[in-house]
């Protein structure tokens, strides 16, 4: 780029030129204030030349033309240095004369990262910070250590009523009057002098004029002499005559410019360039003067050693300006480059810096080497700032100069760091507008970098608002907003929209101070005193706006609108609201068998409202008179506690049903858009008292607290209720509202769960309904495992309309299991104990458990439920297994009158926590000395940590099996309570009855139910009977479910009560029952055998050997016919006891830990080991005889006698264990082979057998 | 002295910004972060002299403010480390050092199943890792 066509270029032309001082006399100033000018506002337009084209030799011999040529024109007595202070006050209007050009801008929205970026670099930089930079620069003018604002010219004016115009101009050019700089020495006195006459025709003849031209001719001099004709009439003769006169200055300037200061200029320059060279030019000049100045011991000064005009320095340095202003850059350069190292060895800093800045401007214009001009900028630049306060404004004007050099280049981000260099400097007001520009510097650098653009708007605006200029420190802040918007820089953005919104406030913009401070005012990861901060100047603006004030998607407090839920009552009603959150899911399954199959109902509906069934199908229906409940969470986002009132909920009803069913869909998603495009205020949405009531609701939310509320809505009439939103009043002041927004996504995704739940803003409101609201009594939320109670269900209606068909669904039978009518006046638990006549009794409660099959139970068909009457129904509770368990229970009824809806349903939910409490488990081993009969030993361990269990009763289910105490036991009053943390084993035997064909033994002992507790023989609670029967068959069904033994025997049922804290036991006395199913043996094989004999033998040795005659039961309790082999031995096995490595003496003293299997182990362990004492003593063999082995067939069930002889030698007590069992089981034919695992076929060793043999006398 | 640490994600989002001074100078501290970001973004788009420093993530003095020095460092996802120190004459192994141990705690510290990537970094443990390798820098420099 051309550098004379560039800002800079351009700025330098103009700036530095000429000054041609001007002197007036007093009359001839009065002449053209006539016409509203001073004399030198009446030169100025005429003072530019565009075309001048005046041919220019300097000091080479070169001529060239100057084309663009501009004095200044000055009058003496502004020709002095001004203060600082005077020349800001200069600059302040400036500043503030743009503030009022920025007003309305302001009022238009923040500019956008688009904008900001398209905008072309003039409007970035606009017109009045131009001028500002122009008048910062022109605070320095005529300063002592630059000449180029030294007086080239003097131009001296004398009016032609002036009397004796020729003293005149000796008067004006006296010494005093001139300005300081040229009486100090500091500027040549000896300029070029020009006389000028000025007439104005209004004032007489030009005759006056033109003596007095002659006579200054012929004293002053021929050239120098000129009269100038001006014109100060005001009257209105015609443009031609008015501007006639303009020419003539004009011509003058022309004259005066081409004619006199060029030529003086070159002149000069010539004479000068000539003194220089001889000077100082040559290497002998230069080691001279280096030698000179070395010696010349200078004292340190800013300023360096005072030089007047006649000095050397001084004369290169008005060479080298005047070459400047002549546009000989070259010479300027070569001369300036000269001066540096004389002011450089001289230390004086400030010309030196001067000279360099000139420099640098000289290599920009010659536009040769950046770098120099760089160098010598950069070096100008720090020397002023080093030499202090002095040289500050310097500084700032080279920096200027620096930048737009920059920027002329393209360096933009070079020239911003200048300018911010530049702006520490200044005071606010400056640096402001010099940061603002390092601003735009950033988005102009390529790319742009808006960050830093963001930071220097904000310190620029910082700057601005220390210096009352509060529209520009809003204009900068909200040129920085969309920096921060996008990323969650929200501190920063927090502190931009908190100051824009308070200088909006200041400037009385209320409306949009509000609108930023709407920002911040939900800032929750702000401190505690700026939340504060930020709250109270937000209520200070809304109260100054003087009415209450709406405003969409305030974010004080936050609502959770995906928390959303809405709850209206169709079909299904609720027991409360807490029942709302069960999934869909788990109702519809309830209500599967529940309800009638949907189409039909479908059908029935569309046979009353055939024509708008289609349009309803896509609405939710709820009930006039019945709240429709919408809750939703909000949350304060502040530390600080905020007060909302009035919440509720905006709603439109239309009675019209076909107008608005027609566009329910369309007008919902339209007027949703629209609503969020336009927000229209609240004040459209006036509740409607007749057709619905909404609830209101006040709350106050402590800091960071969120809270769920529930809303209501009524509608009253049928028709069509539409939810439009919600809105609330913060701190009584502000109205913030929101519209729900019920998008087509948000639709489709909710439909899954069928129509009926979406979440539509439109509710068909039909006529009203009966409706039953239900309740258990005392329904536990806590109890223990077993816990068996009976509760009522309490069903009541509230309408007037009575229902019936009442069915109920109970998701878990398991615990909740519906009574019979007549149980509701039973007292419990004593309607539990069995009574005589309860076999009688087992028929009917078979029908309650068809009845209750499936899950459904039906209430009888002549139960209805009238207009405010109260249906009560037993209902029987059992907490099955510990754990936390939900109920769902699902009520369905019937209409009687006929209505839209022909059923409901209503749907309750308790959750229950179930603690453990007893912990039961039985282990059945098969009875080695009794056909027939299993040990049972029963664990009970009390897994509460501080409540004690009395055991009351333990029943085998079912007639098959009985329970007896053994015999070596028969008291087991000892265990009658245990307590907290205790474990109790007990020993029981059982005995299949059904199965024992052998023989129909006695049963005195065996009882089904077995009393544990001492004192309560009597009290035996009937298993067989409801509600433990319908228990015990969910129970046995669920246990089922978990056992994989290969064959259940049997299942017991421990009845336990709650010990209490006093010893005697409460008359409601919680009552425990634990259903223990599906038990098996440890080890079961279908072939039973024991050995019969005499115990003891007296016999004579010293006669011969003993025989013992004793014979094999072998029991079949297999399903099928099977051959039994016993093969006895000679050789005594192996004692194998090592099997059980447990010593008796520590498994006795193991309450504890002691797994299931080895406490069974520990019972043959003990008896093994007791043998093994016995037999090691008695080690004598003894001696097969009669066979060795026999094989027999055995029909199912039946038993079998194999007669086998023994021969002993002498004296002592054996054990005939020394045989082994083989069967194998013949399935018959066509049956299931699936029994092959538990033993078709096994074998099994004797059991000890003991026989004492005794020498007779 | 470490004036100010923070780490910043691949979008240019904070997500743990921390002073270690007394003074009230949050807001300074976000803007000098903020923009090194800009100076961050110029030295990564500008490739032409990290040549040798391809797989460098220590970027070195990004640049100086008036009583500042900000130094940087990037991971390979992208994440900025950002060191605001008061020291003029920071050694770069040091600094270098420093963004190693910060990396390797801001490592262990999303490993965290319960961070959400991309959110601010809550971890207290976090904190107080940093605090101790704030301070071990400073002692580092002047013992």
């Amino acid at each position: 780029m051309d550098p004379l066509r560039s800002y800079l270029g351009r700025l330098l032309l103009e700036e530095i030129t000429p000054v041609v001082m001007v002197l007036t006399t007093p009359l001839a100033e009065a002449a053209c204030r006539k016409s509203g000018l001073s004399f030198v506002d009446m030169l100025a337009p005429f003072s530019l030349f565009k075309k001048i084209d005046v041919p220019v030799r300097t000091a080479s011999e070169v001529p060239y033309r100057l084309q663009m040529f501009k004095i200044r024109m000055v009058y003496a007595s502004d020709v002095r240095k001004e203060d600082y202070e005077v020349a800001d006050e200069r600059i302040k209007p400036v500043v503030s004369e743009a503030n009022e050009k920025a007003l309305p801008d302001l009022l238009s929205d923040p500019p956008q990262l688009e904008d900001v970026l398209g905008k072309p670099e003039a409007e970035l930089c606009p017109l009045w910070i131009k001028k500002f930079n122009r008048e910062l620069m022109q605070t320095l003018s005529y300063s002592e250590h630059e000449t180029f604002d030294h007086p080239v010219a003097c131009l001296l004016v004398v009016s032609s009523m002036d009397k004796e115009p020729i003293s005149k101009f000796v008067d004006l050019f006296n010494t005093n009057q001139l300005p300081s700089l040229l009486n100090e020495g500091i500027m040549d006195p000896q300029i070029l002098k020009h006389y000028l006459v000025l007439h104005d025709q209004q004032e007489g003849p030009q005759d006056i004029a033109v003596n007095v031209l002659a006579e200054m001719r012929s004293t002053l001099g021929l050239n120098d002499c000129k009269l100038l004709c001006i014109n100060s009439s005001t009257e209105a003769d015609g443009s031609n005559t008015d501007n006639s006169w303009l020419p003539y200055i004009k011509d003058f300037m022309q004259d005066f410019a081409s004619n006199h200061i060029i030529p003086y200029m070159e002149q000069k320059i010539r004479v000068l360039n000539q003194q220089v060279a001889t000077t100082r030019k040559g290497f002998r000049n230069q080691i001279k003067n280096l030698w000179w100045r070395k010696r010349d011991d200078v004292p340190e000064a800013p300023n360096g050693p005072m030089y007047t005009f006649t000095s050397i320095e001084s004369q290169i340095r008005v060479l080298g300006d005047f070459a400047f202003m002549l546009r000989d850059y070259e010479l300027a350069l070569s001369n300036y480059k000269l001066l540096a190292t004389d002011y450089k060895l001289d230390k004086a800093w400030k010309r030196f810096a001067g000279v360099q800045e000139m420099s640098g401007l000289c290599y920009f214009m010659l536009d040769q080497s950046r770098k120099d001009a760089e160098y010598c900028m950069e070096n100008a630049f720090s020397t002023y700032l080093r030499i202090g306060s002095s040289g500050q404004r310097n500084a700032t004007r080279c920096g200027l100069w620096w930048a737009e050099m920059l920027k002329t280049r393209g360096q933009y981000r070079e020239a911003s760091s200048v300018y911010f260099r530049v702006s520490n400097e200044e005071p606010s007001l400056h640096s402001a507008v010099l940061l603002e520009q390092a601003a735009s510097c950033y988005l102009l650098s390529s790319p742009p970098m808006l960050r830093k653009y963001g930071f220097h708007l904000i310190l620029a605006g910082n700057s601005y608002y220390m210096s009352d200029q509060k529209q520009h420190a809003v204009r900068v802040y909200r040129n920085a907003l969309f920096v921060y918007k996008q990323n969650p820089w929200s501190y920063i953005n927090d502190h931009v929209h908190f100051n824009v919104g308070r200088w909006y406030g200041v400037l009385g913009i209320i409306d949009v101070a509000i609108k930023h401070l709407l920002e911040v005012i939900a800032c929750s990861h702000q401190s505690l005193v700026t939340q504060n901060m930020f709250l109270n100047d937000f209520f200070h603006y809304v109260q100054s706006m003087g009415k209450k004030f709406d405003v969409y998607k305030l974010q004080l407090p936050v609502f959770n609108m995906s928390s959303l839920r809405v709850i209206h009552e169709d079909h299904r009603t609720y027991a409360s609201d807490a029942d709302v959150g069960v999934s869909e899911s788990t109702w519809h399954e309830l209500e599967e068998e529940l309800i009638p199959s949907s189409s039909v109902v479908r059908t029935n509906w569309l046979d009353t409202q055939p024509k708008s069934s289609r349009k309803y199908k896509d609405s939710s229906v709820c009930v006039a008179g019945e709240a429709v409940k919408v809750s939703v969470e909000l949350k304060n986002p502040l530390q600080i506690p905020v007060d909302v009132s009035g919440i509720s909920l905006i709603c439109q009803h239309s009675t019209n049903l076909d107008a608005l069913t027609s566009d329910v869909s369309g007008l919902t998603l339209d007027g949703g858009e629209d609503k969020v495009n336009t927000e229209p205020s609240v004040s459209v949405f006036e509740t409607d008292e007749e057709n619905f009531v909404v609830s209101k609701l006040d709350i106050i939310l402590g800091g960071g607290e969120s809270k769920r509320v529930q809303l209501d809505v009524t509608p009253k009439v049928e028709g069509i209720l539409k939810l439009v939103g919600i809105w609330w009043t913060l701190s009584n002041s502000v109205v913030g509202y929101q519209y729900f927004e019920f998008d087509a996504q948000k639709k489709n995704k909710k439909g899954k769960r069928g129509h009926r739940r979406s979440l539509n803003s439109s509710l068909v409101v039909i006529k009203g309904l009966p409706k039953l609201t239900g309740s258990i009594d005392r329904m536990p939320t806590k109890a223990f495992a077993g816990d068996l109670q009976l509760l009522k269900l309490n069903l009541r209606n509230h309408s007037e309309y009575a229902v019936k068909g009442i069915k109920m669904k109970i998701s878990n039978p398991r615990f909740l299991i519906p009574g019979d009518s007549s149980d509701i006046g039973l007292k419990f638990p004593h309607c539990l104990k069995k009574h005589t006549q309860s076999e009688i009794n087992l028929v009917p409660y078979k029908s309650t458990k068809e009845n209750f099959k499936g899950l459904l139970f039906a209430f009888p068909q002549d139960i209805e439920i009238q207009a405010g009457a109260t249906l009560s129904w037993p209902i029987w509770f059992h907490a099955a297994t510990p754990g936390n368990v939900s109920l769902y229970i699902s009520i369905y009824y019937e209409m009687e009158s006929s209505s839209d809806i022909k059923y409901r349903t209503l749907c309750m939910h308790y959750n229950l926590e179930v603690l453990p409490s007893l912990d039961i488990s039985f282990a059945i081993s098969m009875s080695s000395s009794r056909l027939q009969e299993y040990i049972v030993r029963m664990d009970v361990r009390n897994k509460t940590p501080s409540e004690s269990f009395v055991l009351h009763q333990l029943s085998c289910v079912g007639s098959k099996w009985a329970v007896s105490a053994l015999p070596s036991c028969s008291s087991i009053s000892s265990v009658e309570t245990v307590s907290a943390n205790q474990a109790v084993s007990c020993f029981f035997k059982i005995k299949d009855f059904e199965a024992d064909s052998c023989k129909e033994a006695d049963r005195g002992s065996y009882r089904t139910d077995m009393t544990l507790y001492p004192g309560s023989s009597g009290d035996v609670f009937d298993i067989a009977r409801s509600p433990l029967a319908d228990f015990h068959f969910q129970e046995r069904y669920r246990q089922g479910k978990l056992v994989k033994g290969p064959c259940s025997l049997l299942d017991f049922v421990v009845i336990s009560k709650a010990a209490g804290n006093s010893s005697e036991p409460s008359p409601d006395l919680q009552l425990l029952s634990h259903h223990t199913c599906h038990c098996s043996a440890l080890s079961q094989s279908p072939v039973w055998w024991i050995m019969e004999g005499p115990r003891t033998i007296t016999h004579d040795f010293s006669k011969s050997y003993c025989e013992v005659s004793i014979q094999l039961v072998i029991h079949n309790s297999a399903a099928h016919p099977s051959s039994v082999r016993v093969v006895t031995s000679d050789v005594m096995p192996e004692k194998s006891q090592t099997v059980h490595p447990h010593d008796p003496s520590s498994v006795q003293g193991g309450w504890y830990d002691v797994s299931l299997e080895n406490d069974i182990k520990a019972i043959s362990s003990a008896k093994g080991t007791q043998h093994e004492k016995q037999s090691s003593k008695s080690i004598s063999p003894y001696v097969w005889c009669s066979l060795s082995s026999a094989q027999i067939e055995l029909q199912p069930d039946s038993c079998a006698r194999v007669p086998l002889k023994v021969c002993i030698f002498a004296p002592g007590t054996y054990n005939f264990s020394n045989y082994e069992l083989q069967w194998k089981v013949h399935p018959s034919e066509g049956a299931q082979v699936d029994e092959s695992k538990n033993g078709s076929s096994g074998s099994g060793q004797g059991h000890p057998f003991y026989v004492t043999v005794l020498q007779s006398v | 002295m470490i004036v100010c640490v923070a780490v910043v994600g691949h979008q240019n989002n904070p997500l743990y910004l921390q002073s270690f001074t007394e003074a009230d100078d949050a807001l300074k501290l976000h803007h000098i972060v903020h923009c090194s970001l800009d100076v961050i973004d110029e030295r990564v788009n500008n490739p032409k002299r990290s040549a040798p420093t391809l797989n460098e993530t220590f970027l070195g003095l990004l640049y100086p403010t008036e009583n500042y020095k900000v130094y940087g460092y990037l991971t390979n996802t992208k994440v900025k480390f950002i060191m605001v120190t008061t020291d003029l004459d920071v050694k770069d192994a040091d600094a270098r050092n420093f963004f190693r141990k910060f990396h390797a705690a801001y490592v262990d510290a999303v490993s965290n199943p319960f961070h959400v990537p991309g959110k601010k970094i809550a971890s207290r443990s976090f904190g107080a890792r940093v605090s101790t390798i704030v301070k071990s820098f400073g002692s580092g420099t002047t013992g």
